[in-house]
């Protein structure tokens, strides 16, 4: 091979226009790095499943006041919490001040907000390369050991110093690199969401918000059929994003597709009439890494680092999902430590690992370790029906106006806790596993 | 021979949301490069590698049009250049308007031989665009090219037709507008897109074409949503396949449709 | 303008009584320009009340006339100008639409006369919505589907011959297609296959169960078009037929706007695709989720048994 081959094409390569990809490239290209970000879609956002709430303190970091320009949906004012049996619903609705900060959590629409995100990447100066898929990774063998040098899509190769591997859950790259292996399935879920819209002021009056105020809700119990998991009903401007979180394994054991559960859930009589009306405009499933700080598998190799999804930095709490701001931190992280490595003229492992220390200080392996119980701890299976039945026995109890005299809130939870198919040992274990983990 | 290819940077319909009333939402609707006119950059690559000419992408429309992302799409496409004419005024200009402008622009960039487009467009899908620009012209146009070849002083031109395949002999300059299926165009690889970054892109303004005013406007006096679109379905599952071809048989001996 | 007169441009033998019908619609008199061959002038003139004929094309194809078609239309500037939407029709109609630089409108269901201007009921954007089109300062030019044979019981108008030069262009050649006439719209039943479809050889399948229903076989374009596993005049859909049967079956077809607008007419939709989320059947009233190659031959058994 000539001298002249080897020469890189660009500093970094970045596969994968998500949030993760398209903010390390931003943050590359602004350190004065040539950098492309290649994309299989046929525009950045293109093949992303849409909607989701956005918890947007690092990305303002990025881009301070990035609320104001950006295509964000609206800002969630109201977190409900709800717990379904077959016929009825206890929630917990938390509407605060506080979570009126712009920068605190917004929902997006993906298609628009992935594409806005890699705009800003292309501002900065990177080379955005749509329509093209990744195939493989070109690897030699190195001083240090082998060393990713670059990537090649079809006839084509490209080489660069560093490549940045935001291909997202279940990446081909990280895959490829041995970084990871195939996720076990008790690690992996699968995401059906459906965005449906309705227009504004029919979503303000059913969600109780006004102008750009939002509502996220947080569901489990009947509406996954008892399979763990859980649904979500998010308010964007003028539609709703809602689908459902089902762990792989658990939709397996229970012989059920997605798609099933998630027609059960659009059904249910608690959500049926926040959708009445609406027409699917979206509709799609993922597979979600929801193994926390357990999947987190190594992030440096030898000219090779991965972010966001691609590194399995999701959080599913049961409640929620957060992947976007997860993906953001990692960027910033991988960019600082990318950025170093260059300057360092070293970008073998070791010398990328500058990333992982970066990542390690941050929030984000700060929240994963906080919630580093939640996997197995969803892995209970009573959270998902006995829980909410419970709730709603007692709460039937209390609203119930039957002729019987009002009994204590105390008797009228053992009460209905008797009737329970939980036992006191299961609340107490859950109970702590609980709050360890949230 | 210096080939120019209309072709245009527009959403997919399929995408669009659509009222009750008939009002559409296009939004969220990317667009891209209208799907059968890579047939006609791959018709005119060969052409012009087989004569040693050149090819010029040519597109006009609204500001959303000239993105780096459109650019790129189309110059990734075995282009050797592209002329673009962008201005709010043609967001939702009619296909005589379009092809008017088309003209002018055509006659700016100058001696053309031959214009080449695609079948029909996504969003439009008339197949009257090239017809109409070619009578601006003066030229030929001839729709439902399947082949071309060039030949001293002009054109073969091969046509497939509902009465079969016909053979024109045509001189240039001409329109002609491919099928959907003349060719296989290429899939832009990595160097391509690094390559359509360099070529040159000329944006002409519309006030300097010199462009005739239209000669009548369209005004939308009422939308409605067709009827007939969305129906609900009763689905029967087929993975036991005899069972369901009972039941969908039964379902439409009742339905009176046996 | 002249409000009085509808104008109907003709250039393939399809000339379609459908023109003459909707020029009849909006106009007093109709008025007909010709390029072709003198019978499908003449076919017209039991059902216009004049006939302009440019001449016989020889080798020159009817695209040639262009320039000349546009220019005699354009002197009349008739308040109504009506062409079909074959590659022929088009040309004609683009040439005139150039020559007084006014809009093409096609999907036209309906036209109607307000005075100067006339209202056209049309279907845009693929089909997705249908406008009330006001055609304001300027004549009104349509594209409509080629229909049936002209169907005249009016007096003979006389062939008025013009003599026209046409653009330079030779026809050197034609190979006619093998068509073994279908008749779809007709049809009332309408077996319809896509890229559900993994072979040429498996057509059989489909054809089988269109003999059983006693129905006409037809595809989405990728199997008319890029695989000609079954002629172009089989295909449904915006740029294909136009069907309204009592029943249509889509095997294998993912359902994309383009082809289902073609068949919004029919009384009943079957869908059968492996993919429950395929958008067909969101637009069906009866669907099979399951492989069409286990579902069809089980459905043409059913109907063979009478069950
Ligand atoms: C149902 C569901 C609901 C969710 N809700 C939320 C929520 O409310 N809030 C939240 O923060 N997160 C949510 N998430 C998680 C979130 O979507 C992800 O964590 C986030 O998208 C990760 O971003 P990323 O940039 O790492 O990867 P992605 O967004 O997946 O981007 C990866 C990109 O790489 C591209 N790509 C992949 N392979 C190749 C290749 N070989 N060549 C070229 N390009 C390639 C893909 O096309 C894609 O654009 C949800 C996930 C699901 C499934
Ligand atoms: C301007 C323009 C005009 C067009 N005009 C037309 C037109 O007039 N008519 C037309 O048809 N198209 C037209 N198209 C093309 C159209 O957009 C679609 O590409 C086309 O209709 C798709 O054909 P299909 O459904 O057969 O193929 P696909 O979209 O590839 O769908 C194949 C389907 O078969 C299913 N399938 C696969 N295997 C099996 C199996 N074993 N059993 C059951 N199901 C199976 C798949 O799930 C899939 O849904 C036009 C496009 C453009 C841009
Ligand atoms: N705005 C445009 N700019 C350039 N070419 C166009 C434009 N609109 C249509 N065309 C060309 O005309 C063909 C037919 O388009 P249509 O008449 O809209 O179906 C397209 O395939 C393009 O090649």
């Amino acid at each position: 091979m000539t001298a002249e081959a080897t020469e890189p094409d660009f500093d970094v390569i970045v596969v994968g226009a998500g949030p993760a990809g398209s903010v390390t490239a931003y943050l590359l290209a602004q350190q004065g790095h040539s950098v492309v970000l290649i994309e299989r879609g046929e525009a950045p956002g293109a093949k992303n499943l849409s909607g989701g709430v956005l918890y947007g303190r690092v990305l303002d970091e990025v881009f301070p006041g990035f609320a104001e320009e950006a295509p964000v949906e609206r800002r969630i004012t109201r977190h409900v919490t709800t717990f379904l049996t077959g016929d009825s619903s206890v929630s917990v609705d938390y509407a605060g001040r506080p979570l009126a900060e712009p920068v605190n959590a917004v929902t997006v629409l993906r298609a628009k907000f992935d594409a806005w995100l890699a705009e800003r990447a292309e501002e900065a100066g990177v080379f955005l390369m749509p329509g093209v898929r990744v195939d493989e990774l070109l690897r030699e063998e190195g001083p240090a050991g082998p060393q990713v040098v670059g990537v090649r899509a079809g006839d084509d190769e490209l080489r660069a110093r560093v490549v940045v591997a935001a291909d997202g859950v279940n990446s081909f790259l990280a895959r490829s690199a041995g970084l990871r292996s195939k996720p076990p399935e008790h690690h992996l879920a699968v995401g059906v969401k459906a965005v449906i819209s309705l227009p504004r002021t029919v979503i303000e009056d059913r969600f109780a918000v006004t102008g750009d105020e939002g509502a996220a809700h947080a569901i489990v119990g009947d509406c996954t059929l008892g399979i763990g998991g859980g649904g979500f009903l998010y308010t964007n401007t003028d539609s709703l994003s809602v689908g459902v979180v089902l762990r792989l394994d658990d939709l397996l054991k229970h012989g059920r597709t997605a798609a099933e559960v998630f027609d059960h859930y659009l059904a249910h009589p608690v959500l049926a009439p926040y959708l009445r009306g609406g027409e699917m405009v979206e509709y799609g499933s993922h597979l979600v890494a929801e193994g926390g700080l357990e999947m987190l598998g190594s992030v440096v190799t030898g000219g090779m680092v991965v972010v966001g999804e691609a590194a399995g930095l999701t959080i599913n709490s049961g409640l929620t999902v957060r992947g976007m701001d997860l993906a953001i931190g990692s960027a910033v992280a991988a960019a600082r430590g990318i950025g170093e490595a260059i300057a360092a003229d070293d970008v073998t492992a070791t010398g990328l690992s500058a990333y992982r220390r970066h990542l390690d200080d941050s929030f984000v392996v700060k929240d994963l370790r906080t919630y580093e119980r939640a996997p197995s701890f969803l892995e209970r299976d009573r959270m998902y029906g006995a829980y909410g039945e419970l709730a709603a026995g007692i709460f039937h109890d209390v609203f119930a106006m039957d002729g019987t005299p009002r009994k204590h809130l105390v008797t009228v939870a053992r009460e209905a806790f008797k009737r329970s198919p939980l036992r006191l040992r299961d609340v107490i274990s859950d109970g702590w596993a609980g709050v360890r983990a949230l | 021979m210096k080939i120019v290819v209309a072709y245009k940077w527009a959403p997919n319909p399929q995408d669009a949301v659509v009222a009750t009333t008939g009002e559409v939402d296009l939004s969220r609707a990317k667009p891209a490069v209208s799907e059968y006119d890579p047939v006609a950059f791959e018709l005119a690559r060969r052409l012009a590698d087989a004569t040693g000419g050149e090819v010029v992408g040519l597109t006009v429309g609204g500001p959303s049009i000239d993105t780096p992302l459109s650019r790129k799409a189309a110059l990734s496409r075995g282009l050797d250049r592209l002329v673009v004419v962008a201005d709010a005024e043609l967001e939702d200009a009619d296909g005589t308007r379009i092809a008017t402008v088309l003209a002018a622009a055509v006659r700016a960039i100058g001696d053309v031989d031959l214009v080449l487009a695609g079948d029909s467009s996504i969003d439009v899908a008339q197949g009257q665009v090239p017809l109409t620009l070619a009578g601006v012209l003066g030229w030929l146009g001839l729709a439902a090219v399947s082949a071309v070849t060039a030949a001293d002083g002009g054109l073969v031109v091969e046509r497939s037709l509902p009465g079969g395949t016909t053979v024109v002999a045509v001189p240039t300059p001409a329109v002609l507008a491919a099928t959907a299926d003349a060719v296989v165009p290429r899939v832009a690889g990595m160097k391509d897109i690094l390559g359509a970054a360099k070529k040159p892109v000329e944006v002409l303004d519309l006030a300097a074409l010199d462009v005739p005013a239209p000669g009548a406007t369209l005004a939308t006096l009422a939308t409605a949503k067709p009827a007939g679109g969305e129906r609900t379905a009763t689905i029967f599952d087929g993975s036991s396949p005899a069972g369901a071809a009972a039941q969908l048989v039964g379902a439409l001996r009742q339905a009176g449709a046996l | 303008m002249n409000s009085a007169q509808s104008w109907i441009v003709v250039a393939d033998d399809t000339a379609a009584s459908g023109l003459v019908d909707l020029a009849r619609s909006v106009g007093d008199e109709v008025v007909a320009v010709v390029a072709g061959r003198r019978e499908v002038a003449s076919s017209l003139a039991s059902a216009v009340d004049r006939v302009l004929w440019l001449g016989e094309p020889d080798q020159a194809p009817v695209e040639a006339y262009g320039p000349a078609v546009a220019a005699v239309v354009a002197q009349a500037t008739p308040r109504t100008v009506i062409g079909a939407t074959s590659p022929g029709g088009r040309a004609l109609l683009g040439a005139v639409a150039a020559a007084l630089r006014v809009p093409v409108l096609a999907g036209v269901s309906a036209l109607e006369a307000d005075g100067d201007q006339v209202v056209v009921t049309r279907s845009v954007l693929g089909g997705i919505a249908e406008h009330r089109t006001a055609v304001q300062g300027g004549t009104t030019v349509v594209a409509v589907d080629p229909g049936g044979a002209v169907a005249g019981d009016g007096d003979l108008a006389p062939l008025e011959e013009l003599a026209v030069t046409p653009l330079a262009a030779t026809v050197t050649e034609v190979r006619p297609a093998a068509v073994a006439g279908a008749d779809l719209g007709g049809a009332r039943t309408v077996v319809g296959v896509g890229r559900g479809l993994k072979a040429r050889e498996d057509v059989a399948l489909v054809s089988d169960l269109a003999a059983a229903l006693g129905g006409e076989l037809a595809c989405s374009r990728p199997l008319a078009e890029g695989v000609d596993w079954l002629p172009k005049e089989r295909y449904i859909g915006i740029s294909g037929q136009h069907i309204a049967p009592d029943l249509y079956l889509a095997l294998g077809i993912s359902g994309q706007l383009q082809h289902m607008v073609g068949v919004r007419g029919a009384k009943v939709i079957v869908a059968v695709n492996s993919d429950k989320n395929a958008p067909v059947f969101s637009q069906c009233d009866f669907g099979v989720v399951g492989d069409m190659y286990e579902v069809v031959p089980a459905l043409t058994a059913a109907l063979g048994t009478g069950s």
